[in-house]
């Protein structure tokens, strides 16, 4: 990454989402004791944006049953619910999510390219 | 990861952490948070100098601890922020949210006199 423009801390904020990405399936996609697999793959877009994927094949994730804690409010009295995904959405410019029956989850991130 | 409880004037303990504090590690941390918090020491700093790391789990844990000590009229304080990790709660936006303090002496000071009477 650093070689295509990104510095240290980006690099670092992209590395713990991952870090984040990838706990959050064995912890609820598969269940802390399950086995199962999960692929990570990245590529660089057109535009230079960064784009991480990771897929699991675990239980369906719905990131609107998770409460999201409110960003720059209110952090005193949140749920500790929720935090990974929260950790992610500021630590990269773009969090989605998407289920297919066949593929499974498909958690894409993206980090936009450096001014 | 290694935990280090350390006993400070005051009746209060300092709880040393080192290594990453992660999903696989964190563990540990719970353990001898909540084991502390069971034996009633509700007025804990936690030493961060040697921690490399700490992803949402290991906030998680500490939140919880603060919770509990805090609904019993402790605390739970963190000192000796490594720079790593003192970004990383600040790009998290949890810096504020925590007691912070520069060395375990100012973090023991900033609990109310009465803490300190056990």
């Amino acid at each position: 990454m650093q070689a295509a423009g990104w510095d240290e801390d980006e690099t670092f904020c992209v590395q713990m989402a991952v870090d984040e990405a990838c706990s959050n399936v064995i912890e609820h996609a598969y269940g802390a004791d399950a086995q199962g697999e999960i692929q990570v793959s990245c590529c660089i877009r057109d535009q230079g944006d960064l784009v991480v994927s990771v897929r699991d094949t675990g239980r369906p994730f719905d990131p609107t049953a998770v409460p999201e804690p409110p960003i720059g409010a209110d952090l005193e009295n949140l749920s500790e619910g929720g935090l990974g995904l929260y950790f992610m959405r500021k630590l990269m410019d773009e969090v989605t999510f998407h289920f297919d029956e066949r593929e499974g989850n498909m958690l894409t991130m993206v980090k936009r390219r450096p001014k | 990861m290694r935990v280090v409880e350390e006993p400070l004037a005051g009746g209060v303990i300092c709880v040393e952490v080192e290594g990453r504090l992660d999903a696989a590690t964190v563990p540990v941390l719970e353990k001898a948070l909540q084991h502390l918090l069971a034996d009633a020491q509700y007025h804990l700093i936690v030493d961060m100098n040697a921690v490399s790391y700490v992803s949402s789990s290991g906030l998680r844990a500490l939140l919880a601890a603060r919770r509990q000590a805090r609904s019993w009229g402790g605390d739970v304080y963190l000192c000796q922020l490594s720079a790593r990790v003192r970004e990383i709660l600040e790009m998290v936006g949890f810096l504020s949210v925590f007691g912070v303090y520069a060395t375990r002496e100012e973090a023991r000071g900033a609990f109310p006199q009465s803490a300190s009477i056990v």
